[in-house]
Formats: structure tokens, sequence, C-alpha cells
């Protein structure tokens, strides 16, 4: 499902955001990519949405060769990948629901599907009920929540998501964990970055573990 | 995406940034009129220094008596005349009573009419100018019954100069201007665009196409474009009245001329800004 084969990645003035890396994911995998910050852990989920190019090396995705994927076919990859972030990326002028529509309405579904697509993520998030609040409304667990609805929504065979405890409380990254795990569950690919060794250690999950750019674990 | 979408989006666009959107079309309309009002003085500029030079023109004095038909017909096969007007000599008093209107009393120390009967010649434009009224004027006064000539001489070239001077100085005035329009509303149009960056960095990444993220753009850069142009042809309406009114008495003014330009001028300086400033983030 994605594959990396000797990637590199060097930024502007010879700054290394990754050096060498070799992994396979398979369809239904729950990976934790873990590693102190600026290890290289959101330039590697960057790489496999397209938002960065390699310097070196060949990653694939779903049925895309990336290093010889279009431009104008960026939006169909993404379009099959969810992306969940520490800082939840919401627009603040549009409700929980325009948020979560929002990602629907970039592909051209007709709108009865995209109602009906929409509740039932928004009811599978319990979300449905705070459906007209602003995200300036909701506490962080529930704008994380969004998030992932907004992801979901058009049934992602990836889900990446970006350190998506990084700014919640206990409680609330507990119910964001519950919620990916069901997500992988029920058959989507999870990437989760994390520097939050403990919370890796006790879910007993494969990990790739990366250090100024480089893998330096993979189990 | 269809049409019907990317409006709508365009419309929620312009409704949810709305103080944006007035700010932006407050900057468009008055640059747009800031142009349309210096349209409206080069046109006048350019129509009173053509009606200038369209009076370069010599006058022949006639003797007494003179045949005015066949001196006419002679003059008009010089080549460079245009047009001959004969000018009798109780036309030419009644001419003289009009502009002296208010000091008529100097004519009455005449008894008999002063004044001789006239020819007005006429030239084409490429004659209009020193050496050309002298070489015609030369050849009238080579006919019979011509007493006298008189023409504007070297001063017609000095008029011509300063003519030349200012449709240069208007020209570059001018170019300038439209510069610095084009430059304030695409300014302007990209400050709004990347206020809302962080909107379309998230389309892109649910997978929004080019289209569908510089359509809406290219709608709300039209709409400024066109209310900013329309707002723009009304205040250009109103300093033409208050100007003709109040100061000129009269002045040369297209009404669909200016409507068009103004909102032809908004609608592709709205829809180029926003294209140009959407892209920066499509890269």
């Amino acid at each position: 499902m994605i594959s990396f084969n000797r990637v590199t990645k060097i930024y502007q003035k010879d700054w290394v955001g990754l050096k060498d890396i070799t992994f396979q994911i398979k369809q239904g995998e729950f990976i934790f990519v873990c590693g102190p910050t600026g290890a290289g852990k959101s330039t590697l989920l960057k790489l496999i949405y397209k938002d960065e190019d390699p310097t070196e090396g060949i990653i694939k995705v779903l049925d895309w060769n990336l290093g010889t994927l279009r431009k104008n076919n960026i939006p169909q990859l993404r379009r099959k990948i969810g992306v969940i972030f520490q800082d939840f990326k919401l627009l603040q002028d549009r409700t929980l629901e325009e948020n979560v529509a929002f990602a629907l309405e970039v592909t051209d579904i007709p709108p009865r599907d995209l109602r009906k697509k929409l509740m039932e993520t928004l009811t599978y998030l319990r979300l449905s009920h705070k459906r007209f609040s602003y995200p300036f409304q909701l506490s962080g667990g529930e704008q994380q929540k969004v998030a992932i609805a907004r992801a979901l929504v058009r049934d992602p065979y990836i889900l990446l998501a970006d350190e998506p405890t990084g700014n919640l409380d206990a409680k609330s990254s507990q119910e964001i964990m519950n919620t990916l795990f069901d997500i992988n569950y029920k058959g989507t690919t999870v990437l989760m970055a994390t520097h939050d060794l403990k919370l890796v250690k006790k879910m007993k999950k494969r990990m790739i573990y990366l250090e100024e750019g480089k893998l330096t674990t993979h189990n | 995406m269809s049409l019907q979408i990317s409006i709508r989006e365009g419309i929620k666009t312009i409704t949810r940034n709305g103080s944006l959107f007035f700010l932006s079309l407050l900057v468009v309309s008055i640059s747009l009129f800031l142009l349309s009002l210096f349209g409206l003085v080069t046109i006048n500029l350019y129509y009173s220094l053509r009606i200038l030079d369209e009076k370069i023109e010599i006058i022949a004095f006639l003797d007494e008596p003179a045949d005015i038909t066949t001196l006419k017909s002679n003059i008009l096969k010089i080549h460079g005349v245009r047009d001959v007007i004969y000018v009798s000599s109780d036309q030419a008093l009644k001419e003289l009573q009009r502009e002296l209107k208010e000091t008529e009393e100097v004519l009455s120390i005449f008894e008999e009419n002063p004044l001789p009967a006239s020819l007005r010649i006429k030239l084409d434009a490429d004659y209009r100018n020193a050496q050309g009224l002298e070489d015609i004027s030369g050849k009238i006064m080579l006919l019979r019954g011509v007493k006298e000539t008189i023409y504007g001489g070297e001063l017609v070239d000095q008029l011509k100069k300063i003519t030349k001077a200012i449709t240069a100085f208007d020209i570059g005035l001018l170019l300038i201007i439209v510069f610095s329009v084009i430059f304030v509303i695409f300014q302007t149009i990209k400050l709004t665009i990347f206020a809302r960056s962080r909107e379309i960095e998230i389309m892109k990444l649910v997978g929004a196409s080019a289209s569908f993220i510089a359509v809406p753009f290219a709608f709300e850069g039209f709409v400024q474009g066109f209310v900013g142009g329309l707002i723009a042809f009304v205040l250009t309406i109103i300093t033409y009245q208050i100007a003709v009114v109040y100061f000129f008495g009269e002045l040369y003014f297209h009404f669909w001329w200016f409507f068009f330009g103004d909102i032809a001028c908004g609608i592709i300086f709205g829809i180029i800004g926003s294209g140009v400033a959407v892209q920066r983030f499509l890269k």
C-alpha cells in the first residue's frame, strides 16, 4: 500500500529531512512514526500525500508511483488519503458540518449522497448534535474529531495523523486514540506520527523510529 | 466542477469574508475611478487640441469687386486645401460685433463698414504647419482678386510643439496611472487571497482540484471588478456633471464608452489579479 525505497529528502541549505529511508506498509496496518521533534516525522507524512517531493528515492502509494504522478492527478491521490494535524486545520468561519462537507464538495458527489455520507460520518463520531457549532465553540478533542470526520467522510484508504493528540488532555487523547483504532479496525491503514513513546509502547503496534532523518528502529 | 458550484462557492466566499471583500472593492473602485477620470481628462484634452488644430487656417482678404466663384474654385484646386468659406464684409462685421459685444461703441466711430470681404481657407492636416501655410498662402497671393493673406506662421509651429509636449506628457502620465492602478488592484486582490491562504491549503489537502480552488476566487475577482467598475462609472458621471455645471460648461463624454470601459477594465483586472494571486498557491 505504501512503500519507501531509499528515500532521501534534503531541504534548502543542505538541511536533511530524511536520509535513505526504506520500508513497506501493508493495507490495514496501524503504524506509529516516532522520534524526537525535528526527526522527520512530518516530512515522512508530507511525502506520502505529496505535499513534498523526495530529493532521491521512490515512493509508491496505493497504485501510484509518486515520482511520476502528474500534478493534475495529485487531487485524486489526496482524495484517497485523509490527513489530520495537531492544530486541526479547521476553517474557523464555517460550521462543523460545513468543515466536513467541504471535503466532499471538492469531489463531484451528488448533493443527496453528500448529505447521507455527512450524517453517517457525524453520527459515527458522535458529532451530529453539534453540527451547527463553529470550531471556536468546540473543545480541542471535539475539534480533532471534526478533523477526523473531514478525513473520514470520503472513506480514505489511508489516514495520516500528525501528532493528533499533541494539543489534547489525557481524556481527549484517549478518545481520539480509540477512534483511530476503530477506524483502523474497519480496514483503513493508519500512520500516526507522535513523540509520545509511552503511548506507543502501551499500544503494541508496529513502529518506525526516526532520528535526525534516519530510520533507526523499525519493528 | 460545474460552474454552478463554482459560483455558489464564490458567493459563499464573498459573504464569509464580507469586510475583506468590501475593503478590496473600495480600493478597486477608487483605482478604477482615478483611471476613468484621467481617461475623461485625456479625451477632452485630445478633443480640445484637435479643435485647436482645425482652427489653423488662412484668411485671404479680397479686392473689390472680386469673382468669388472663380476664386473659390481656383483655391480649391491648390494641393492641401480642404475647404473654402466666403465671408462677406457684412458677415465679417456681424461676427466682429458679436465678438465685441461689450465694447460695441468701438465700432460706432466708423461711418461705413471698414471690413473687407474674405475667404477662410481650411487646410488638410498635413499642411497645418508654418511651411504648409506659407506655401499655400504664396500660391493664393498669385490669384487675381486676392489683396492680402494672413495666417499664424511661426506661431503655428510653436503651438504644434506645445500640443505635442502636452500630448506626450498626458500619455506618459496615463501610462503611469494605468500601471499604478493595475499594481494597486493586483496587490489588493493578492492580499485578500493571502489572508485566506489557510483555506486554500485545506482545500488542497482534501483533494480540491486547481480549478475548484481557482474558479471561486476568479468569480470573486469578476464580481469585485464588475461592481468596482460600476461604482467608478457612477463616480465619473457625478464628477463630469459637477465639472460641466460649475467649471467648463461643456465637456466631451461618451456614456457607453465609459460604461463599458470601466466595467471591462474592472472585470479584466479582477479576474487576472485573482488568477495570478491564487496561482502562487497552486504551484
